[in-house]
């Protein structure tokens, strides 16, 4: 279940770099085209599709490297059942509004289908298709959420040190 | 409930949030939803998932990511050890010597980048180790960065001018040149800072590392070509047609990829670091955007900025008394809203009673941008706040609280502005 | 009482908005305060490809949109965007006339229907260069932001760029773009007159933009507030096509007062985009089927 946990989050993690890269190879299109004269239809539109599944797919990878920011001012100080129960408030408010995104990520891409939402622009996509990523992404990031308030419950959750800081200690 | 009372119980509830260690993003969702429940009677979860989708899909801030990406690249190049190294001769005479590199660094980079976020980071990569190497205090080498990390919006490109320039139908290329003046002002505002307060602190600083002659200076400063030859890249595109502002980022990344090709540095294990390392930061980023957007249609559908912005145009204002409130009234938004949705929410109430007062509207756009830029280190919400905490792990109370000085010349900057208001004009008049 | 949010995406001094918080006005003194509206303009609330689905959703009560920008769902939207078909304050009107049933059957499908709608002025051909024919807008850099705009540059054998409106002004400044087709006002508003001097009145179309309802938000109303806002609506109609008018006169006049010039176009370039203008209503017609077809008809016996 853990191997198949971590593997999940890693492969969205995967896609959402693949979208990073896509927003780029989108903008250069934009870029060459204009340059060689050939026209490619939406790549404004692909670019930003792009974005948003980079941002979302990423979510639960980040969540559990611990790099989504929190103020721990207050959980610093504290210790012991002091601390570990704040720790569960936090996770509990973490698993309803992640919940709540998920929630409503998926029925925006399921109404988008249902009432035909196009793109207006030169691409004409059908929204729902772009917004899977959405879905997708907040979905797992639920998925995450509940991970952790389940290990932070049984004591097993061991919050990773953010490798970002590690670059500046 | 009076505006009055629902503002106070949102913020009360935004500070509980947040104090009970809520990630900022969630907590901005967390807001905006009780707000939407108890104050108006729209449905807010449909709501929410359209303005989310909408802002983290839009075209217009594709500018965002590939800046980010461009930072973790340079960060894995020597350019930034080879940037400090070109700097550092040059400015440890002054007092607070290699201190300046932040305020240097910030300037040459926002030159670069659109974001102050991303200028943050990617000069901090650089700097905070090397200087807490040498010895420099942490709070004035983070303060110092907190602070010059927001001359990225105000030095060009950048994209809170695009977005101001859209909704005030001003050109973003006349604004793009309004900036640099005043951005260089700023620069210098921080340098004395820094230079005074080394006058006053004397024994915190270390000593140089070694004094070098002048031509062993230049010498040094071959180190800064790479960064001159990118930064020609990404305005050259920019300038000579190439690209527009916003494509001029993926010139960034591409430039970036390419210096550190030639410097030897890339290899499949540092592009795929670089990749993660900007599709994490984007990430954190784009949780906390998605918040502010849904708090921003809740603020929207309650009416908050708008009452505020209308109570300021009754007033009835001179026009220095009209700034200094707007200044406040900014500054007290900027605590809990992004610089975008700033700008958004409030143009359409606020810019009839700027142009009645008989503002210019390039000025009055580096005026915003500069107080978009406080906005960017004060809390709780303040991104460059957020992008140090993330990298040094401090508290975000802390690193408020030691950029503090540099909040206050900002607010000597807008006076500034207002006595010389060519800082603004001059340059693009001349255009 | 019941309190509305209106979603509008253009700016405050634009004569769209400034019409819809007249109608906003009238709205709450016809009603005697019962039904007050909030516009929320410059897309501060919804941004403008979200605002029809925010109506259709119930997320904002009623909302203004651009018609035609609805057109990759379903092509009779895009109507009022055909080059030519319509291309003068009166055809436009006429069109409308036309089109109107039609939205309503179809908005009403969704549980929206149309309140009023307002032509923006008369779309025009902006040009670095002189053009005194379709073959003088060959290698033109033009900007495509629309189906529409971009099958033009293919049929003219212009290169069709994609700039986003925020960086027009830039484009046209470092000549990523050298022309493109929109009306006087947005010339104005994009300060176009910085870069190019030519601007060709061709009429070629009059987009709309429409207010639109939400069928459910409306049935909760009562009766006498409901004819308070059908009355108010039809006012405002007739005010905006006056207001759009007016604000095309007066923009002209900005425009030629910074140096562009309102330049007839030749009758070699009339007969040409003519021609263009024939084949996409052709394209038009065959995407469009049958409803198309009924709506061109209808128009043209008007
Ligand atoms: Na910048
Ligand atoms: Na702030």
């Amino acid at each position: 279940m853990r191997r198949l946990l971590d593997f999940l989050y890693d492969a969205c993690a995967w896609l959402a770099a693949l979208a990073m890269v896509g927003v780029l190879a989108m903008v250069l299109l934009s870029i060459v085209s204009r340059q060689l004269g050939f026209h490619v239809p939406g790549t404004d539109a692909y670019a930003g599709y792009c974005m948003a599944a980079a941002g979302f797919l990423a979510l639960a990878h980040t969540l559990k490297r611990n790099e989504h920011i929190r103020v721990t001012l207050l959980l610093g100080s504290l210790k012991g059942r002091a601390r570990d129960g704040l720790e569960m408030w936090a996770m509990t408010a973490g698993v309803f509004l992640a919940g709540l995104f998920a929630w409503y990520s998926l029925r925006l891409a399921w109404v988008s289908r249902a009432i035909n939402d196009v793109s207006t622009s030169n691409d004409a996509t059908p929204l729902w298709i772009p917004q899977l990523a959405m879905a997708l992404g907040t979905l797992v990031l639920l998925v995450a959420f509940i991970d952790e308030w389940v290990l932070q419950l049984q004591g097993r959750r061991v919050a990773a040190s953010s490798e970002e800081a590690l670059h500046n200690e | 409930m009076s505006d009055f009372g629902i503002t106070a119980l949102l913020i009360l509830t935004l500070f509980l949030l947040l104090g009970s260690s809520i990630w900022i993003g969630l907590t901005l969702t967390g807001v905006a939803w009780i707000g939407m429940q108890l104050f108006s009677s729209r449905p807010a979860g449909d709501a929410m998932a359209v303005t989310v989708w909408g802002s983290s899909s839009s075209w217009t801030l594709t500018a965002l990511p590939l800046f980010i990406w461009m930072g973790e690249i340079l960060f894995r190049t020597k350019l930034s050890e080879s940037m400090f190294r070109g700097l550092a001769p040059w400015v440890s005479r002054l007092p607070g010597r290699l201190l300046h590199t932040n305020v240097v660094g910030c300037t040459i980079f926002a030159a670069v980048s659109g974001s102050s976020a991303a200028t943050c980071a990617t000069i901090g990569k650089m700097t905070l180790p090397e200087l807490a190497r040498r010895g420099y205090p942490e709070e004035i080498t983070i303060g110092s960065l907190a602070g010059a990390g927001t001359l990225g919006l105000l030095i060009p490109p950048s994209i809170i001018m695009i977005v101001y320039g859209v909704t005030a139908d001003v050109s973003i290329a006349r604004l793009f040149v309004a900036g640099i003046l005043p951005g260089i002002v700023l620069a210098a505002l921080f340098s004395g800072y820094l230079a005074a307060w080394a006058l006053l602190n004397g024994h915190k600083v270390p000593v140089p590392d070694r004094v070098l002659s002048f031509a062993e200076k230049m010498h040094e400063s071959r180190h800064l070509i790479p960064v001159v030859l990118l930064i020609a890249a990404v305005l050259g595109s920019i300038y000579s047609g190439l690209a527009t502002a916003t494509e001029a980022a993926a010139v960034g990344v591409v430039g970036s990829i390419v210096l550190s090709a030639v410097q030897g540095s890339l290899n499949w294990a540092t592009f795929r670091e670089a990749l993660m390392g900007a599709t994490r930061l984007y990430c954190m980023i784009a949780l906390i955007l998605a918040g502010a957007a849904f708090l921003t249609l809740a603020m929207g559908y309650i009416g908050l900025p708008r009452h505020l912005a209308e109570f300021v145009g009754s007033l009835k204002l001179s026009p220095f008394m009209l700034m200094v409130a707007l200044s406040v009234f900014y500054i007290i938004l900027g605590c809990f809203l992004d610089g975008i949705s700033m700008v958004v929410l409030t143009m359409g109430v606020i810019l009839p009673t700027v142009q009645a007062a008989g503002f210019d509207l390039v000025w009055f756009g580096i005026f915003i941008v500069i107080v978009v830029e406080m906005a960017q280190i004060t809390p709780p919400v303040g991104f460059n706040l957020f992008v140090l905490q993330g990298m040094t792990g401090k508290e975000i109370t802390w690193i408020a609280r030691v950029t503090l000085p540099f909040f206050f010349l900002m607010c000597a900057m807008v006076l500034l502005l207002w006595f010389v208001p060519q800082l603004a004009t001059w340059l693009p008049a001349r255009m | 009482q019941a309190k509305w949010d209106l979603p509008a995406a253009y700016p405050a001094s634009n004569f769209h908005t400034e019409n819809l918080e007249q109608f906003a006005k009238d709205v709450d003194k016809a009603s005697g305060g019962k039904l007050k509206i909030t516009v929320h303009a410059n897309a501060s609330l919804f941004k403008a490809p979200e605002i029809k689905r925010a109506v259709q959703g119930g997320q904002a009560q009623l909302g203004e949109i651009l018609l035609v920008n609805f057109q990759n769902e379903w092509q009779i939207f895009g109507a009022d965007g055909i080059p030519f078909l319509a291309d003068s304050y009166d055809e436009a009107a006429k069109l409308w006339k036309a089109q109107k049933p039609v939205l309503d059957k179809k908005l009403g499908e969704q549980g929206m229907m149309v309140l009023y709608a307002v032509a923006w002025p008369p779309q025009g051909i902006y040009s670095k260069k002189p053009i005194a024919s379709a073959a003088d807008m060959k290698g033109l850099k033009w900007r495509a932001y629309s189906p529409a705009t971009a099958r033009i540059a293919e049929l003219v054998g212009a290169q069709p760029v994609t700039v986003q409106a925020a960086e027009l002004s830039q484009a046209m400044a470092t000549g990523v773009v050298d022309s493109y087709m929109s009306s006087g006002s947005t010339g104005y508003d994009t300060k176009t007159y910085e870069h190019i001097k030519n601007w060709y009145d061709t009429q070629a179309w009059l987009p709309k933009n429409a207010v639109i309802v939400n069928k459910a938000a409306f049935n909760a109303l009562d009766k006498p507030t409901q004819d308070a806002l059908l009355k108010a609506a039809a006012e405002a109609e007739t005010r905006g096509w006056a207001a759009s008018k007016k604000a095309n006169l007066e923009v002209l006049e900005k425009l030629k007062a910074n140096g562009m010039q309102i330049l007839q176009p030749s009758p070699q370039l009339k007969a040409d985009m003519k021609k263009v203008g024939d084949t996409m209503l052709k394209e038009w017609l065959e995407k469009a089927g049958p409803e198309g077809q009924q709506l061109v008809d209808a128009y043209r016996k008007m």
